[in-house]
């Protein structure tokens, strides 16, 4: 009896496996399901995890980005000729008429007024009221900053200042004005100060490139584009000397 | 002591509208036009003040004016100190002289007055700098920043006006607004 019992599950023994092991996996499914209310309140933490994860990775972009930034700044202090401190901008111009930006360092780190401020890419402008710990620096692209200046490749010089009107005064455009009727500049050109004696800016900063040139009845004159984009400069440098 | 409450209020206003100003950005997609809070927070004030104490008041929003843009470059100034002090002197008695209008409950004076006295603002600033740099330049881009504030001025002054209505009791006048509207 034992034997056919035996022989019977032999038979059977291959069936009743998978059964055993389809009835696990249909009772391990049967954890696996959760109610509604379950999966949104995970959905919810991993939603929160996933908002936290993205601030993380931006925060960490942001400083991967100010890191280099800082670095390229760096090098640029250290093989520059001048003395140079390093400022940061901390305000933009609020003002209708004037093209100005405010820098965290005052007299008491040395600042005077009328000392050029620039960035490792080119001129940014200059001094002018100097407070303790903040000074206005008014952009080359105001009008009332006058810079001496030479078209490399060639023997123009003149004075380049910014326009009364324009749509960014941040990121504007400047007038090289008192150039030789026949000069006939190719757009791309490079423009840097002429460094005149006793002037305020040293010779040689890039200020920006030709975009155009016109002929007008007494003289020539330049359209420049500023080498730094000033409606995003962050970083920027007060020359106090040379070393 | 109504007097004393609306000059330290409009004191501290104005100080406050200065420190916006200057967080808000130009607008880009109006030429640059920024918003201008000053000139209307003096015109409710001028309003509702006796004249002594709009004089006072004057100066102090000239003064904190002028040491705000102050340009000087080169040891020029562009705007001589106390030019803003004589046009706020000038805007607050043609304020006062609308005063009646604020008594009897009236806005749309008030809101005109700010409108157009930022814009005046401006457009005298920039005859000073044109004075000052030796030529008069003028294009689309100057027209739009003179006019753009003026325009946001008109925006503000209403919200200005039934921001400050529940608190008119603490100020000056109050009393004699009989409310028609």
């Amino acid at each position: 009896m034992q034997a056919l019992q035996g022989g019977l599950l032999s038979v059977l023994s291959p069936f009743l496996r998978t059964g055993n092991a389809v009835q696990e996996k249909i009772g391990s499914m049967g954890e696996g399901l959760k109610t509604l209310s379950q999966l949104d309140a995970e959905n919810r933490i991993l939603k929160e995890q996933n908002k936290e994860l993205h601030t993380t990775n931006n925060l960490l972009r942001e400083i991967e980005s100010e890191n280099n930034r800082l670095r390229v700044a760096l090098e640029y202090r250290e093989r520059s000729v001048f003395k140079l401190l390093p400022a940061r901008i901390i305000s933009r111009d609020a003002s209708t008429w004037w093209s100005t930006v405010k820098i965290n360092r005052g007299f008491e780190d040395g600042v005077e007024s009328d000392q050029p401020v620039l960035t490792e890419v080119g001129l940014v402008g200059k001094t002018t009221t100097v407070a303790k710990n903040e000074a206005i620096v008014v952009l080359i692209t105001d009008e009332t900053c006058h810079v001496g200046a030479k078209v490399e490749g060639t023997r123009e010089k003149g004075i380049l200042s910014g326009l009364r009107f324009q749509e960014s005064a941040a990121s504007g455009l400047l007038q090289l004005n008192f150039l030789a009727k026949n000069a006939n500049l190719k757009p791309g050109a490079k423009v840097t100060t002429a460094g005149v004696s006793n002037g305020v800016f040293p010779s040689g900063i890039l200020l920006g490139t030709v975009k155009e040139f016109r002929v007008r009845p007494l003289d020539g004159q330049a359209i420049v584009e500023t080498a730094v984009d000033l409606s995003v400069v962050e970083d920027v440098f007060v020359v106090v000397g040379v070393k | 002591m109504k007097v004393f409450t609306g000059v330290m209020a409009s004191c501290i206003g104005v100080f406050f509208a200065f420190l916006l100003q200057e967080c808000l950005p130009a607008l880009g997609l109006l030429h640059g036009g920024r918003f201008v809070l000053v000139p209307t927070i003096f015109c409710y004030a001028a309003m509702v003040l006796p004249f002594p104490a709009m004089l006072g008041l004057a100066f102090y929003t000239g003064l904190l004016t002028d040491l705000m843009y102050l340009h000087a470059v080169d040891g020029q100034v562009e705007i001589a100190l106390g030019w803003h002090i004589v046009f706020y002197v000038m805007f607050g008695i043609i304020a006062q002289g609308l005063q009646g209008a604020m008594m009897h409950g009236r806005w749309w004076p008030f809101v005109l007055l700010s409108a157009l006295a930022t814009s005046a603002l401006l457009f005298l600033e920039l005859v000073m700098i044109c004075f000052r740099r030796e030529g008069f330049v003028f294009d689309s881009v100057g027209l739009w920043r003179i006019f753009v504030p003026g325009f946001l001025a008109a925006i503000f002054a209403p919200v200005l006006y039934l921001g400050i209505l529940p608190f008119t009791s603490l100020f000056p006048r109050h009393d004699a607004i009989p409310r028609e509207y």
